[in-house]
């Protein structure tokens, strides 16, 4: 038996509330869970991921970036941050397919859903095990994410939704779906008419087929939407205010989330270098581009701890500039540092292994994570597109 | 009063000097020539207190810290400013290690007034014997030697390490210039016959290895905030021609494969930044100071090199050509990354540092 822990009560006091999750930590994160989860997948992995949402939700921290108002333990940003930072040192699990639904939904419902939109679904993410995804790409709409085309018609009570959407990570598991489509097909710019929804994913006309990735792993899926009736109840903000609502939903990925990544990556980099002592650590050229790689990881590192003290400074108006740095920063590097242990590990990360779920991008299964990479250079705004962002929006050059 | 000094308003003020008296068209002129130094600029400079950023109050300095000398040594890189800063920097940090209470108050003054200008030795300089009461012998490649007042070599005495301070203009006392490829720097062989020696001259204090790291950090945060500087001022004034430069009908700024490349290297400097920042903000005792300097130098020196290095390619014909800017920010950016330990030294040493941790 496990003794009790009060880990929100030592907020005002930074050492005792670290160390008390560090205890927490060592005592209740899923034993094994690694070799564990590596032989589940659908249903049976969301059952290991509950339990121990299950068992962060004992001490509070089950949504530790919530405010109270909404089930949250409220904590201090400081607090958030270092709540992140310890799962991710202690090597605790991601949540996977609860991603969304534990950073995206509430940052697009906290701000623009209405008091019944928020009852309903954030206690259904609190107290339950809804799983939300995202529809918002389309097979013509990637990074022209604005040319979407699947349509809403208004029809009494209800809309009428067709279409089809790619790319939503969880889409086979999901329970609801946060969905741009396209109520007013004559906007005066693409980026007009767009409205967002949530669409319940178990409405008759959604058919899900996953896509299989590189990897092997299937966590994309694309949604197929013919005449699916949603309730004008589900209409998040005013109609033809999407565009905009979107950028809520995407900002949640630039704070907390990264973090928490390239964290677990700086834990990984630490164990790769040490674990590689008597081997590639004592080849001379393998040591030195590990010493410049270390450069690299730590400019990442430095400017989200930047971004951290922006966001905690001015939550709601941090700058758009570091958040596109970041991302041309971290996600090259991470496909050079995945690709630099293929070269130093030679055949041994050649041999294919099924993914470990939870590990993010440091499972430390070389291949994969070198494939998954492609998640920070593709996904969320592509390198290409990151660039004509600097070049265009940041330094004021010529459209082409 | 380091307290009441806002770094940012202090880095401000030099970008806005260093731009209205040193303009590109002056970074220009001066690199058609081979003088050691702008010795106007430097007076300036002396006059303003940049060169007693990091002394203390007691001796005539300002009491500042990293922060503050990685603030001027950024603007210096940015405007490709001819003048011997980086010797006033680790002169004075090696004389307020090393040197007695005596030798503080007898060097530093004229290190923070500008009336001295110091030229100091490299880490694998030539060491010169100072157990007689001259010294003799040859120290080649000493950065800004020709433009220097106050030499700062290696010694031993009785087999220890020591430093040795001694006027450029003493008897016996030469320095033979040699030409760099970056002409805002230069370098001298100083050669030693039958110089007279002072005890008040050497510099005995705890001379090992501890300070030679000292020196080495403050050295790589210095070139790692010049480089920086110049990145961004080279990538900048490629932007500018990029916008005015018509090829096709358009201006090649609007040409997105163009465009791409000044993006990844603006945002290769943004990323670079954080690493000068947390070197120069770490107290020099902080566990990991050292890996700090040496991670941002071996990192933005490279960075900068490779902008620098581009940004003639994006000009085209006319980056190839001494009226345009690009050349002297690449000439100094090269040089920045051999300085102190080529990439590869400075690598392995991290290598180590990580492997220790």
């Amino acid at each position: 038996m496990t003794r009790a822990y009060d880990i929100i009560g030592k907020v005002g006091d930074e050492a005792a509330f670290r160390q008390e999750l560090r205890d927490w930590l060592a005592e209740n994160m899923p034993a094994n869970w690694r070799s564990e989860w590596q032989k589940v997948r659908g249903s049976a992995l969301k059952t290991e991921i509950v339990k121990w949402l299950e068992a962060r939700r004992k001490v509070g921290l089950g949504t530790p970036h919530w405010p109270k108002e909404w089930g949250g333990p409220g904590l201090p940003f400081a607090y958030q941050i270092m709540v992140y930072e310890e799962l991710s040192r202690a090597d605790a699990p991601e949540v996977e397919m609860f991603i969304i639904s534990l950073f995206h939904t509430p940052a697009t419902l906290f701000e623009h859903g209405t008091q019944e939109q928020k009852d309903k679904y954030l206690s259904g993410i609190i107290n339950g095990t809804d799983i939300w995804c995202q529809g918002f790409s389309e097979p013509g709409a990637g990074s022209d994410l604005a040319a979407l085309r699947t349509s809403a018609r208004l029809d009494g009570d209800h809309y009428v939704v067709n279409g089809q959407k790619i790319w939503s990570s969880g889409a086979a598991h999901a329970d609801y779906c946060l969905l741009l489509a396209r109520t007013d097909p004559n906007g005066k710019r693409k980026h007009d008419g767009i409205s967002y929804f949530i669409l319940d994913m178990k409405t008759p006309g959604v058919t899900v087929r996953p896509i299989n990735q590189i990897t092997g792993e299937a966590h994309f899926a694309e949604i197929f939407m013919d005449d699916v009736k949603i309730p004008v109840a589900n209409l998040i903000g005013a109609e033809g205010n999407g565009w905009n609502i979107a950028q809520s939903t995407l900002s949640t990925e630039r704070g907390l989330l990264i973090f928490g990544e390239v964290e677990r990556l700086a834990r990984s980099f630490e164990c790769d270098g040490a674990a590689a002592r008597d081997t590639w650590m004592r080849d001379v050229q393998f040591r030195r581009e590990y010493a410049a790689l270390y450069g690299e990881l730590q400019t990442v590192r430095l400017m989200i701890r930047k971004l951290l003290i922006e966001l905690e400074a001015h939550p709601d108006k941090a700058s758009p500039t570091l958040p596109t740095y970041i991302k041309l920063t971290w996600g090259p590097f991470l496909q050079r540092y995945t690709e630099f242990l293929l070269r130093a590990e030679g055949l041994e990360t050649q041999k294919w292994q099924p993914a470990i779920p939870g590990t993010g991008h440091s499972s430390r299964l070389r291949m994969n994570d070198f494939l998954n990479s492609y998640g920070w250079t593709i996904a969320g705004g592509s390198n290409e597109i990151m660039r004509n962002i600097i070049a265009e929006r940041i330094l004021g050059m010529p459209k082409g | 009063m380091s307290d009441d000094i806002d770094i940012g308003v202090l880095a401000e003020s030099f970008n806005e000097f260093l731009s209205a008296e040193w303009p590109r068209e002056m970074a220009v002129d001066h690199a058609k020539g081979h003088a050691p130094l702008a010795a106007e600029l430097w007076s300036q400079a002396g006059a303003l207190g940049w060169t007693a950023l990091t002394a203390s109050e007691a001796q005539g300095g300002l009491g500042l810290g990293m922060e503050a000398a990685a603030a001027l040594h950024e603007a210096l890189g940015a405007a490709a400013a001819p003048l011997p800063m980086l010797g006033t920097t680790l002169a004075t940090a090696l004389v307020a290690a090393a040197g007695t209470p005596q030798q503080r108050d007898a060097l530093i003054p004229g290190l923070a007034d500008g009336s001295v200008r110091a030229a100091i030795a490299s880490p694998d300089a030539a060491t010169i014997i100072a157990d007689g009461a001259s010294l003799n012998g040859v120290v080649a490649d000493i950065l800004d030697a020709p433009a220097a007042t106050l030499l700062l070599l290696r010694g031993t005495q009785v087999g220890q390490p020591v430093w040795i301070a001694l006027p450029a203009a003493a008897a016996g006392v030469t320095i033979t210039p040699t030409g760099l490829a970056d002409s805002s720097r230069s370098l001298g062989t100083v050669t030693l016959a039958n110089v007279a020696l002072a005890d008040a001259q050497i510099l005995t204090g705890d001379c090992g290895p501890g300070l030679d790291d000292a020196l080495l950090r403050v050295a790589a945060i210095a070139l790692a905030a010049d480089s920086l500087g110049g990145g961004n001022a080279v990538l900048a004034a490629t932007i500018d021609y990029m916008g005015t430069r018509e090829q096709f009908g358009r201006v090649i700024g609007s040409f997105q494969a163009l465009k791409h490349r000044v993006a990844d290297h603006k945002a290769a400097l943004e990323s670079a930044r954080g690493l000068v920042e947390h070197a120069a903000t770490l107290p020099a005792d902080a566990p990991g100071a050292l890996l700090a300097a040496l991670t941002a130098k071996q990192h933005v020196t490279r960075i900068a090199a490779e902008v620098a290095r581009d940004c003639i390619q994006l000009h085209g014909g006319v980056g190839f050509t001494s009226e345009y800017v690009p050349h002297i920010y690449l000439k100094r950016a090269k040089l920045n990354e051999v300085l102190h330990g080529t990439r590869t030294a400075v690598l392995d040493r991290i290598a180590n540092m990580l492997e220790a941790a």
